[in-house]
């Protein structure tokens, strides 16, 4: 099989000892920088790129240290998430809702190694539907259009009902909030500019880092004030660092469903690794919560995220290479990266430079084999970190919060911004209103508004273009099931936690 | 974010690379240390084309020492970058920042707030890249003229897709074809914004609009492809090599050129000296035969102009579009 | 009691941001949506969830008391005064009187409290500036 061979090849470029250690020292440092918050994976490949020019690597070597910080730091985010409860960055983000639970339940090491696991399921998996099926699954981005892309993102916000609030009034005020705060800045079609008061550093809107670093961390060092670190996984016992064989079976089925919803939305441009782990968390979240342990330390509820967010993470390449249309930020520096190396994904990339892509294929597989085997003895390290004291580990983490927003931005601004997210974040809690709908209404605000109004500027303004292929109208369906099923199960099958 | 992320670009860069700077032309007094390129959009559009393919130019001729940082500044379709190099940059002698036609189309149409063309100098451009009016390869329409008197008929019937926003660059290009073409009231033109070239290439591929409004540059890939058929070139004469097949305008019966140069501005303080060895910096990358291949690569145009020339050139665009977008009605 | 005041400040602050979008400039040339359809739609629904909280509030979460109070408000003063001290003193002075007050509030003793912070200011410095390049904000002293 051509394929086969092809790949074949592309191993043998990227095989060499110092590529291997290149892996190795990318896989290490994208681990960190994704688990400090407020650097992700698109700050991750943008700190390295310098580094990769100093070193003077050749475009293979570049391109296997950039995908094994990007996948590190998919690795990485998720262990700030599980151990402290502040996401590193906003693919990590679900993993809070059942890691951290599991964390205060003494399962810290379990639920490391069991969402490093299930985020390798996920990577590896997507890996090989790039290889399998990459250029024609480019195809899918046509079947999108401004139609479809709303119908997609408003099935996102539909399905957050009762996610992770009891309260589907508060959920809605949360999403709405995030909504809201996402039309600040410049209107990209008009040039009109909104709410920002004539402050340029809000010309390009409310940095969604700068929320989820406020709504997570600086929050929870408040909760710490308030509770002197007595209700946290802190200083609990660490128990085992591994997954028992019969939890990881017991996620098997949750890990392939997570792989296949985050590898689509991966897949589709502009939807991204955040889509995709809430997605495959939300989606198992129906299918699985029959006990209703879910948000309460559920083990699927760290598989299903943690895949969904690595497949997407390979999946988004895909338009990127064959489209020439960055899905993330992350996407968005890898094809700066190309750029430079005078590369210019579109269409005819996977035929005309093969080797260049079989090479990025190979790096990719390379990387998580990295990560899977360094997650093993990491894990280990890691969960120590619940051993620190919280008056040394609050302080410590509360300010690699302000490095990391200040060192991206270099504004004061946004730091403010930060402490203010953080006060919010304080009242939403005790109120009991997620703060994740409100992060996913600033994460995907613009887009979906953009969507709405090319959509409504072809139709001139009629409504029914909404609806009107099969796409959409799957898409409404689903969202519309998921926004009215739990209201009915609720009114018909408890009806005296009605009022609660 | 895009802009978030750069900056860790420039402050990583080049520090440790030590190549000096060969100097060959100008003046003795400057020399480049670490060179910034700030592109005022995101990754993957023009002006971040423009920063990194003449960034690795200057580094690969040895015109700056070590590499360039790229930074993308993006917001207000590049009103951000120019007011923060107004502002805050304004003496740098090492900055320089991508433009295009685009931007002297929104200098021209007010859109930078109160900011004007003179408070930067424009230091030169290094290439075209010629507007295109595009359809799907699977579409009825042949020609230019055909799909124009479709939009005159019914001009709902024809959505355009473009890169830009709203009466920007990409929008203009098609209401200066409907004013060739006749039309009454442009503003019944449909127009749909996208967030750039790429994205709404793949909206006509996909079948979601009719016709698509960019640069020749954004669309190579999907043209080789065999996915899009161009129907006009807004150039005075046909494009050479692989695109001589394709009309322009002119020769369809519509008159409309449309350039989009791609070049920099500096900071107005910045130091005569380095403009100058700016100046004669993108002058000798015109000419170099890196530079031929990367316009060929990308369907670039030769368009070398500096210094004073550059300067009235610039002016005489300012004029042009501004009367343009008056005439149509964009602006009052 | 606590829903129905949350309740209450939003819908006023929702109410002002669907009125606010009347102020917006819009261009000429626009969508049929325009740049204002949106931003309404998002403050109706900010508007009608906190008027269902205001209506139906959920029974009242529990408040720290009084002192406990203060002392997180205080926690949010020190973090303001961390964003304007940064500048004039630079990162790492900041970070380490802001690392030891929390530290301090955290159950370090005094005395240990202050080695903490600079302890912490100092090796945040070193990653993010030192090995990971970035810019952190310089003081009088050059950090």
């Amino acid at each position: 099989m051509e394929t086969i061979t092809l790949l074949m090849g592309g191993f043998e470029q990227a095989l060499t000892p110092t590529n291997i250690a290149l892996a190795v020292f990318g896989s290490i440092l994208g681990t960190i920088i994704g688990a400090l918050p407020g650097l992700g994976p698109s700050n991750g490949v943008a700190i390295l790129i310098p580094l990769a020019f100093a070193f003077g690597l050749e475009p293979t070597a570049a391109l296997i240290l950039m995908t094994s910080v990007y996948y590190g730091a998919m690795y990485g985010g998720r262990i700030s998430s599980i151990l402290l409860n502040m996401p590193g960055d906003e693919p990590a983000l679900m993993t809070t809702l059942d890691g951290y639970p599991m964390a205060k339940q003494g399962k810290a090491g379990e639920a490391l190694a069991l969402s490093g696991l299930a985020s390798f399921f996920g990577a590896f998996l997507a890996t090989i539907g790039l290889v399998i099926a990459g250029p024609l699954l480019a195809e899918v981005a046509f079947l999108f259009g401004p139609a479809e892309n709303f119908a997609l993102y408003a099935m996102a916000f539909a399905t957050l009902g009762g996610l992770a609030s009891r309260n589907q009034g508060k959920a809605i005020f949360a999403a709405g909030l995030g909504l809201s705060l996402a039309m600040i800045g410049l209107d990209g079609p008009t040039g009109s500019t909104r709410y920002t008061g004539g402050h340029l550093h809000l010309m390009e809107g409310v940095d969604f880092l700068v929320a989820i670093v406020g709504l997570f961390a600086i929050t929870e060092v408040l909760m710490f004030i308030e509770h002197q670190g007595k209700e946290s996984a802190i200083g609990i016992k660490v128990g085992r660092i591994t997954a028992p064989i019969k939890t990881v079976w017991h996620c098997t089925g949750t890990m392939i469903r997570g792989t296949a919803i985050g590898f689509i939305a991966g897949v589709l441009p502009g939807a991204g690794a955040s889509l995709g782990s809430f997605l495959a968390y939300s989606v198992e979240k129906r299918i699985s919560n029959k006990e209703n342990t879910f948000g309460k330390g559920d083990p699927r509820g760290v598989a299903a995220p943690e895949a969904g967010n690595n497949a997407a993470a390979g999946g988004a390449l895909i338009p990127m290479l064959t489209l020439g249309i960055p899905g993330s930020g992350t996407t968005a520096v890898m094809l700066a990266l190309l750029m430079t190396m005078n590369i210019t994904p579109g269409p005819l990339l996977f035929a005309e430079k093969p080797d260049l892509v079989w090479g990025l294929i190979a790096a990719l597989f390379i990387a998580n084999i990295v990560l899977l085997i360094l997650n093993i003895p990491m894990v280990g390290i890691f969960v120590r970190l619940l051993m620190v004291p919280s008056r040394i580990l609050m302080p410590l983490v509360a300010m690699v919060a302000f490095a990391g927003i200040y060192s991206i931005s270099g504004s004061l601004f946004d730091i403010g911004l930060m402490v203010a997210f953080g006060v919010l974040g304080y009242i939403l809690r005790k109120l009991g209103i997620p703060a994740v709908p409100i992060i996913l209404g600033i994460l995907l605000g613009n887009q979906m508004e953009k969507h709405l109004r090319r959509a409504l500027t072809i139709s001139d303004g009629e409504l029914a273009i909404l609806w009107s292929s099969p796409i959409s109208i799957s898409l409404w369906a689903i969202a519309i099931t998921g926004l009215i099923a739990p209201l009915l199960l609720r009114r018909y099958l408890r009806p005296r936690n009605q009022k609660s | 974010m895009l802009l978030n992320l750069s900056r860790q670009m420039v402050i990583g860069g080049v520090v440790g690379i030590a190549a000096i700077a060969t100097a060959s032309t100008a003046s003795a007094q400057f020399r480049p240390s670490a060179t910034e390129c700030i592109a005022p959009a995101g990754v993957g559009g023009g002006w971040d084309f423009t920063c990194r393919s003449v960034g690795k130019a200057l580094s690969d001729l040895d015109l700056v020492p070590g590499q360039v940082a790229v930074t993308n500044l993006s917001g207000g379709g590049g009103g951000v970058a120019f007011a923060s190099v107004v502002s805050g940059r304004g003496d740098d002698n090492d900055l320089l920042v991508a433009a295009s036609t685009a931007t002297v189309t929104r200098l021209a149409q007010g859109l930078y707030a109160d900011a004007t063309a003179d408070q930067v100098r424009w230091v030169g451009s290094l290439g075209a890249d010629f507007g295109i009016i595009g359809v799907a390869v699977d579409s009825e329409i042949q020609s230019l003229s055909e799909l124009m008197d479709m939009v005159i008929a019914d001009p709902s019937s024809v959505a355009f897709a473009g890169g830009s926003a709203a009466g920007g660059f990409d929008h203009l290009k098609i209401l200066q074809v409907a004013v060739a073409a006749g039309m009454d009231d442009v503003t019944q033109v449909k127009y749909v914004a996208f967030d750039g070239g790429g994205e709404a290439v793949t909206q006509l591929v996909g079948g979601f609009v009719q016709a698509f409004s960019g640069d020749i540059s954004e669309a190579t890939g999907f043209i080789r492809s065999g996915d899009m058929r161009v129907i006009a070139v807004l150039s005075e004469v046909r494009l050479p090599g692989e695109f001589d097949n394709i009309a322009t305008a002119r020769e369809q019966g519509l008159d409309v050129v449309s350039p989009n140069w791609r070049g920099f501005y500096t900071p107005v303080g910045a130091s005569q000296a380095s403009f100058d060895y700016w100046s004669e910096a993108l002058k000798t990358i015109a000419a170099s035969s890196e530079w031929q291949e990367v316009m060929t690569n990308n369907g670039l145009m030769p368009f070398a102009k500096s210094g004073a020339d550059f300067q009235s050139f610039i002016d005489q665009q300012l004029v042009d579009i501004e009367t343009l977008s008056r005439d149509i009605g964009i602006i009052d | 009691m606590s829903d129905r005041v949350f309740g209450a400040v939003f819908l006023v602050l929702a109410l002002a941001f669907i009125a606010g979008a009347s102020q917006f400039d819009v261009p000429r040339f626009v969508d049929p949506m325009g740049p204002k359809g949106f931003p309404r739609m998002a403050g109706a629904a900010v508007a009608l969830s906190s008027l269902y909280m205001l209506l139906r509030p959920d029974p009242n979460p529990s408040w720290p008391d009084r002192r406990r109070l203060f002392e997180i408000a205080f926690v949010v003063l020190v973090f303001i005064g961390y964003v304007y001290a940064m500048k004039p003193i630079g990162f790492v002075a900041a970070t380490a009187i802001t690392a030891s007050f929390i530290s301090w509030r955290l159950g370090s003793r005094p005395a240990i409290a202050p080695v903490t912070g600079i302890i912490i200011g100092f090796s945040i410095y070193a990653v993010f500036h030192l090995a990971l390049g970035l810019s952190l904000a310089k003081g009088p002293w050059g950090f």
